[in-house]
């Protein structure tokens, strides 16, 4: 459906939906989210132009979500992509510009352009490795986006150290050590290693904050298939917190568990988080309930 | 005169303005939306312009209980009032009384949220219209078709899952089996299709559509 790309109504909308903010960013800083001043409809010519050059940061990083938003299949979409991957800059408060702002775009556009990125996930290993945990965060949900296996062990070595290592509060801010919530998914999206990553993930169920406890419990039941892990999701439906019920609901949908139906359609959340959720157990799940019952509940909650 | 001195709606309204806190403000907004009085419609519809997502829930719920009775004052709400808009749409296509057609043609067509172009597709497919006469009915149907294949090139596809729903309750209402169902039906199949970015769960939805219409 070729005109599907150059919908203007898919570019999403500074609001949330569901008249909420929570449409864009489910989780915490965890998604793409559109540039609010740049929201009017452009080419992909044009999309690679403003990436291509370098006087204005601030169109390079629309040029460079763009991309990964409409799945450019451009031969010069991930030659680019992977230099502005390379590009460093401060935080700059007063713009409200994140810092590596560029790169971290670049880094979520080529999660979503397989099987193209694929040549950039030696560019993304080594950006694991950087001192932004913020970017270190973008690049290992790319790396599960590209199911790259290749960053199996360095995710396990990130994690290694445990909820009181890696999980441990970063003094004087509100994050951790590490992008736990980010690798932790990238690990279960992969979906490989066996035993030794299952040793890493599993110390995280029990992390302090719900939502590391829900992203662990989301790769141990994609890595694993174990009923416990869903139940542990299914219990997390009912946190007091909205953003833990959201983060659970997410989880349940990538892992696919449709024993969860009925939780799912109960949860106190939004239809839209709820819809996506059981799509997740229609694409990606097996078994019961069967896809008549859960394409019938998914009609009710439209 | 003391708020207890009030009939029980206005008590119930009273309690809404008064509300100090957004739990308060939901608390009341539910009281307010179980009354089931008609005269409780304006202030449910105030409250969707509280940006208050969960008072607005239950505004809906009880606008959406009052069936045509609130369809004026759902109409009457200012354009420019985005947020409420968004919230009206979904109460129109809940109630599904044909004067709010226009407003969820235009919502389906041109709302900039996902989740309320999917209230409104939704909402094109169940409007009641058992009351009108044949030819009127057959004139809505076909302008409710119209903007749901307009809708099935809809970036979102949670819109054109909604489109996949919505197609499939209207192909029973047609009474002109010939033009309208074949359009009908190619729209559902141009939902079938394993295009790129067309997830497998709308062609899923899409193809059980053509089955159930297919079935003799």
């Amino acid at each position: 459906m070729a005109g599907r790309s150059s919908n203007p109504i898919s570019v999403p909308s500074a609001a949330g939906d569901d008249g909420t903010q929570a449409g864009a960013s489910v989780r915490a800083g965890a998604r793409v989210s559109a540039p609010l001043s740049e929201g009017a409809p452009i080419s992909e010519a044009e999309a690679i132009a403003r990436l291509a050059q370098s006087e204005d940061p601030s169109q390079q990083y629309y040029g460079a979500w763009w991309l990964g938003r409409m799945r450019s299949q451009h031969p010069e979409a991930v030659p680019l992509l992977r230099s502005a991957l390379r590009q460093r800059r401060a935080r700059d408060p007063g713009a409200g510009v994140e810092e590596n702002a560029v790169a971290r775009n670049a880094a979520r556009a080529l999660g979503k352009l397989a099987p193209l990125a694929l040549a950039a996930v030696d560019d993304l290993l080594e950006v694991l490795e950087d001192p932004d945990d913020g970017l270190r965060e973008a690049a290992a949900r790319a790396l599960g986006d590209l199911r790259a296996e290749a960053a199996v062990q360095p995710i396990c070595r990130r994690l290694a150290s445990g909820p009181q290592g890696a999980g441990a509060l970063r003094p004087g801010t509100p994050r951790l050590m590490e992008p736990c919530e980010a690798l932790l998914e990238a690990l279960g999206e992969i979906g490989q290693g066996g035993e030794p990553v299952l040793a890493v993930v599993e110390p995280f169920v029990d992390h302090e904050r719900p939502l590391i406890r829900s992203a662990a419990a989301r790769a141990l039941l994609q890595l694993s298939g174990e009923q416990r892990w869903g139940t542990l999701l299914v219990e997390l439906l009912e946190h007091p917190q909205l953003q833990v019920r959201r983060a659970a609901l997410m989880d349940l949908g990538a892992a696919g568990w449709r024993p969860a139906l009925e939780p799912i359609r109960r949860t106190l959340a939004e239809n839209s988080l709820k819809l996506m959720a059981l799509r997740g157990l229609v694409e990606r799940g097996t078994g019961e309930p069967a896809e008549p019952l859960l394409l019938a509940c998914m009609d009710e909650l439209l | 005169m003391t708020p207890t001195d009030l009939p029980p709606t206005e008590q119930l309204v009273e309690a809404v303005r008064r509300a100090d806190s957004s739990q308060a403000l939901l608390l009341a907004t539910r009281e307010l939306a179980a009354s089931g009085d008609p005269g409780a419609a304006p202030v449910l519809v105030e409250v969707l312009g509280f940006n208050n997502p969960g008072a607005a829930v239950a505004a809906v719920d009880g606008l959406i209980r009052l069936r045509g009775a609130a369809v004026e004052a759902l109409l009457r709400l200012d354009a420019q009032n985005y947020g409420a808009r968004a919230w009206a749409v979904r109460a129109l296509a809940g109630i599904g009384d044909v004067r709010g057609l226009e407003l969820l043609e235009e919502a389906l067509g041109s709302d900039v949220a996902a989740s309320v172009r999917r209230a409104a597709a939704k909402g094109l497919g169940t409007l009641e219209l058992h009351h009108l006469s044949t030819a009127e009915q057959e004139r809505i149907l076909q302008r409710c078709l119209q903007a749901l294949l307009a809708a099935s090139a809809d970036g979102e596809w949670v819109v054109r899952y909604a489109v996949a729903v919505a197609l499939e309750t209207l192909a029973e209402r047609l009474q002109s089996r010939g033009q309208s169902l074949q359009a009908l039906l190619d729209g559902l199949d141009s939902l079938a299709q394993p295009a790129d970015g067309n997830p497998p769960v709308v062609q899923l939805r899409a193809r059980l559509a053509v089955e159930r219409i297919q079935r003799p």
